[in-house]
């Protein structure tokens, strides 16, 4: 991997904190720190999202109210969340294949993580741009599934072998479209490095009345965009997609035999995985960190956008129903195979025909 | 109530001369069940004569199979009737010697009499000749003893050593790794059984290749608790634990009905208005469940369809409790007509009501538009849990289940109890025979409850004060006259309810029976689910809406 020397967080804090100094040691503690940081505000932003927002953002969808003992809006549910998941008894089956049934979980959560390393997520924090930035984040975003096929496996369970049977299928079924759609962005932007798709979407498209509209990729190219949502929404597992986890058919699926610590890590990498999958499509079409105001305060934006695509998740999960595997196999084979296609073939003759 | 029997008592009589023709070589003897003709056969002969009585005679509904121990003898009766017409009843009497009591199965016949006749063996203990698979079905496998029979034995220790028990598990496929299929343990917990049922699950890949329910988790023998109360109180708390989805005042019409016709005991109008209107309110609060679990089957969250459905449910339930004082048991009916009367202020309750039904159509038209306009939702239920209009006849489907699958058959209009009549209402029927038919069936239904309470609530509010009279004047003990039998039937949430009563003089039942619409829609699932996929496999329970409580009772 090439490091691009513009300006990724690492050497912001290599500078700031005078490690510059100290070489190659010095470069890899700054990044040790900068990773530190990234991570821990995206597990911070899951573990809002995870016991706390999500349940309030369904309640609202359904008429209930939710968690509200403990703290303001019951926001003091999740330290009390925390603890009472960690503090459960980790069962382990009967006949269960270890150590890959260990690892699972953490290669489920971990997937996650290490794509942020290449978003570029405003006010300067990146950890790193590769030339190959996009490759990179489907390529790690995709190790998942393994992860969720050794879970299934390795559980000794027959419903959590069934889960990693449908996440295996539903995986070559999306995967596919979703990065064709991906490349016809690259199309447009000749780069697969990320700040280069972002820097790509700045430029402005059109002026209506003195409001300038951006030239994101969603609004240059809608289509593409909603099949990407779609692609990126059965990446992530989400309803109408969840098919691997079903839990009123297989009860969870290759998560069935989880619990405790074990549980919250494949939690935790299912949220990341939102986020990650919200990362992406804000970097792709919706101009990144870009939005109104100063520069500095484009973190903000780049969390609204990827909130925003939680949001979407929760709201399909209170509205749309499951599809069945072998229906979501022919939406993935049949119809968005064929759509993404078309849609690539179109862009290139429109970038061709422009350019 | 027993107006309109008087009035048919012709009809059955002229149709009586009729099957004795049909079946003249083999009657033996005739019974006189209060509402059918009865028929005494010898136990090698059932199939003949109910193949006649079916293809011949037009009696295409096995309805119910009791089965009894005399002191001399075992007895199966095979309660018959139409489709086309349920007044139109027959009853087969087969009774076999108690030394070696077996007798010729009916399963060939009808399809339904497979899982009565497996309840007949297993609670009383006759035994049938070419039947299919005659195992236990509700005790478990190694049961001692039958517990309806007159020599049970309570006291008799029932521990089993493990190692004699069957181990669910046992079957699992994965010794033989040659086998392509997988075996799985459906329940009985599991988010889709909807209660403590059992599917083994014969699955290849994802389709489903065989499937079998096994029940009695939630068995508690009501019958034999139903034999151990009287009459005129003891009984009538029961019914409200069958179906127990706050269906309870349908489930006490049920023994209402069965057990006023037996002692002939005449109901008030008033009371048979505010009992129309109780069991009306039921049925939504059941329906709506049973669309809201649907969608829960279907979307696999509680989503909004869910709550939305929870939250109209629990309007009903709250003009319930100012009805009846309770919100699950009911225990609001009484022999001959209702506990107390409408709650003051009057005013106040119909405003209620009047609110409740007048938000119904809104309410339907979200559902409409969250469920069945949504076109996932219809990929995944139109043409899927296919249930042709033969097979649920032959099974005995009844109810919603029936109604879905083009059959126009309801309790309340065919055979009118109550005030259904004289009201203006229709029967709900969809002949897309899958699961989108079924769920449409039971939200059509919702609004012509909504319907019928209307009427009620407007002939309650103009009810003149001095005739509102709740309760007719029955005995404080009930003795309905020895050998005295009866079967009725009444329209319970899930289908057909009946309850079939034998008297013998005390003020205790000396038989009763239920027949459970669940137990009968239940067995149907297998027809339509075997090679089906995985979900569309639940998504066919789901659409039976079944209850535990009444399919074990």
């Amino acid at each position: 991997m090439i490091l691009q020397t513009e300006s990724p967080l690492p050497d912001v804090l290599a500078d700031l904190l005078g490690l510059s100094g100290f070489g190659v040691a010095g470069e890899f503690v700054a990044a040790l720190i900068a990773a530190f940081i990234v991570g821990n505000v995206m597990l911070a932003m899951t573990g809002v999202a995870g016991p706390w927002a999500k349940r309030k953002i369904t309640a609202k969808f359904t008429d209930r109210i939710a968690a509200d003992r403990i703290g303001p809006a019951g926001i003091g549910t999740i330290p009390a969340d925390a603890l009472r998941l960690l503090s459960k008894e980790l069962i382990v089956p009967e006949g269960a294949d270890r150590p890959a049934w260990d690892i699972a979980p953490l290669i489920v959560a971990g997937s996650a993580m290490l794509g942020f390393a290449v978003i570029p997520m405003g006010s300067g924090i990146q950890l790193a741009d590769p030339e190959v930035g996009l490759a990179y984040v489907f390529a790690v975003a995709s190790i998942a599934s393994l992860g969720m096929v050794m879970a299934g496996y390795a559980s000794n369970n027959k419903y959590s072998m069934l889960g990693a049977l449908r996440a295996v299928a539903q995986n070559l079924a999306y995967e596919i479209p979703l990065v064709v759609t991906g490349v016809s962005v690259v199309l447009f932007t000749g780069s697969l490095r990320m700040s280069e798709i972002v820097a790509a979407q700045q430029e402005t498209l059109i002026s209506v009345g003195g409001i300038a509209i951006p030239s994101w990729f969603a609004i240059v190219n809608p289509f593409a965009f909603v099949l990407f949502l779609t692609a990126n929404i059965a990446e992530v597992g989400r309803n109408p997609f969840d098919i691997p986890e079903a839990p009123t058919e297989i009860v969870a699926g290759f998560q069935t035999e989880y619990s405790s610590v074990y549980f919250v890590l494949l939690y935790l990498g299912e949220f990341l995985h939102i986020f990650l999958g919200g990362a992406i499509t804000a970097v792709l079409f919706l101009g990144g960190a870009a939005g109104p105001g100063p520069e500095s305060i484009g973190f903000l934006w780049f969390v609204v956008k990827i909130w925003a695509f939680f949001l979407l998740t929760q709201w399909l999960r209170s509205a749309a129903p499951r599809l069945r595997i072998d229906q979501l196999i022919e939406v993935g084979w049949k119809g968005m195979l064929e759509l993404s296609f078309l849609n690539l073939v179109l862009t290139a003759v429109i970038v061709g025909v422009v350019a | 109530m027993s107006l309109q029997e008087e009035s048919e008592t012709p009809e059955i009589e002229s149709g009586e001369t009729e099957l004795e023709a049909l079946l003249d070589d083999l009657i033996v003897d005739t019974d006189d069940h209060e509402n059918a003709p009865a028929f005494v056969i010898r136990p090698d002969t059932v199939q003949e004569t109910l193949g006649r009585l079916k293809n011949e005679a037009g009696y295409d509904h096995l309805s119910l199979v009791t089965a009894e121990e005399y002191p001399d003898r075992y007895e199966s009766i095979y309660h018959l009737k139409k489709f086309d017409d349920p007044t139109d009843e027959v009853s087969i009497v087969v009774p076999t010697d108690s030394e070696n009591p077996v007798s010729e199965s009916a399963e060939p016949v009808f399809r339904t009499a497979d899982w009565h006749e497996r309840e007949a063996y297993d609670l009383v203990g006759i035994e049938y000749d070419d039947h299919p698979d005659l195992r236990r079905i509700l005790l478990p496998e190694t049961w001692q003893g039958h517990p309806m029979g007159l020599d049970y034995d309570q006291d008799r220790p029932q521990m089993v050593p493990l190692r004699e028990n069957a181990n669910p598990l046992q079957d699992d496929h994965r010794s033989d790794a040659d086998s392509d299929t997988m075996f799985v343990n459906i329940g009985p917990h599991h988010p889709a059984t909807h209660g403590v049922l059992h599917l083994e699950t014969t699955l290849d890949g994802e389709q489903v290749v065989d499937v079998e329910p096994d029940i009695g988790y939630l068995h508690r023998n009501e019958e034999q608790m139903a034999q151990n109360g009287t009459y005129r109180h003891q009984i009538m708390p029961y019914p409200d634990r069958w179906d127990y989805i706050s269906a309870g005042l349908l489930n006490e019409w049920a023994y209402a009905r069965a057990a006023e016709d037996l002692a002939d005991i005449e109901v008030p109008e008033y009371a048979q208005i505010i009992r129309t209107m109780g069991a009306e309110l039921c049925r939504i609060a059941a329906h709506m469940l049973a669309v809201g679990t649907f969608a829960l089957d279907i979307y696999g969250d509680f989503t909004a369809i869910f709550m939305y459905a929870i939250r109209d449910r629990e309007k009903a339930q709250n003009i319930l409790e100012d009805l009846t004082g309770q919100r699950l048991m009911f225990n609001y009916f009484r022999l001959g007509g209702v506990v107390w009367d409408l709650p003051e202020p009057r005013e106040e309750f119909f405003e209620k009501v009047r609110t409740f039904v007048n938000e119904i159509p809104d309410a339907l038209e979200e559902y409409h538009d969250l469920i069945t306009s949504n076109e996932i939702l219809q990929m995944r239920t139109v043409g899927t849990g296919i249930l042709p209009e033969e097979v649920a006849k032959n099974y005995g489907a009844t109810g919603p289940v029936a109604r879905g699958s083009g059959i126009d058959y309801d309790i309340r209009r065919d055979d009118p109890y109550g005030y259904y009549d004289e009201l203006d209402w229709e029967v709900p029927v969809e002949d897309g025979c899958d699961n989108f038919s079924r769920l449409l069936v039971r939200m059509r239904e919702v609004e012509e409850s909504a319907k019928i309470i209307e009427q009620c609530v407007d002939l309650l509010e103009d009810w003149p004060e001095d005739e509102r009279n709740i309760q007719a004047n029955v005995p404080r003990t009930l003795r309905p006259d020895d050998d005295k039998e009866i079967y009725r039937t009444v329209e319970g949430a899930k289908g057909e309810l009946g309850v079939y009563i034998r008297a013998d003089g005390t003020e205790k039942p000396a038989r009763f029976k239920i027949r459970s619409p669940c137990f009968s829609n239940l067995q149907t699932l297998p027809e339509m689910s075997n090679g089906e996929y995985i979900p569309d496999m639940i998504a066919a329970l789901g659409s039976l809406d079944i209850v535990l409580g009444e399919v074990d009772r």
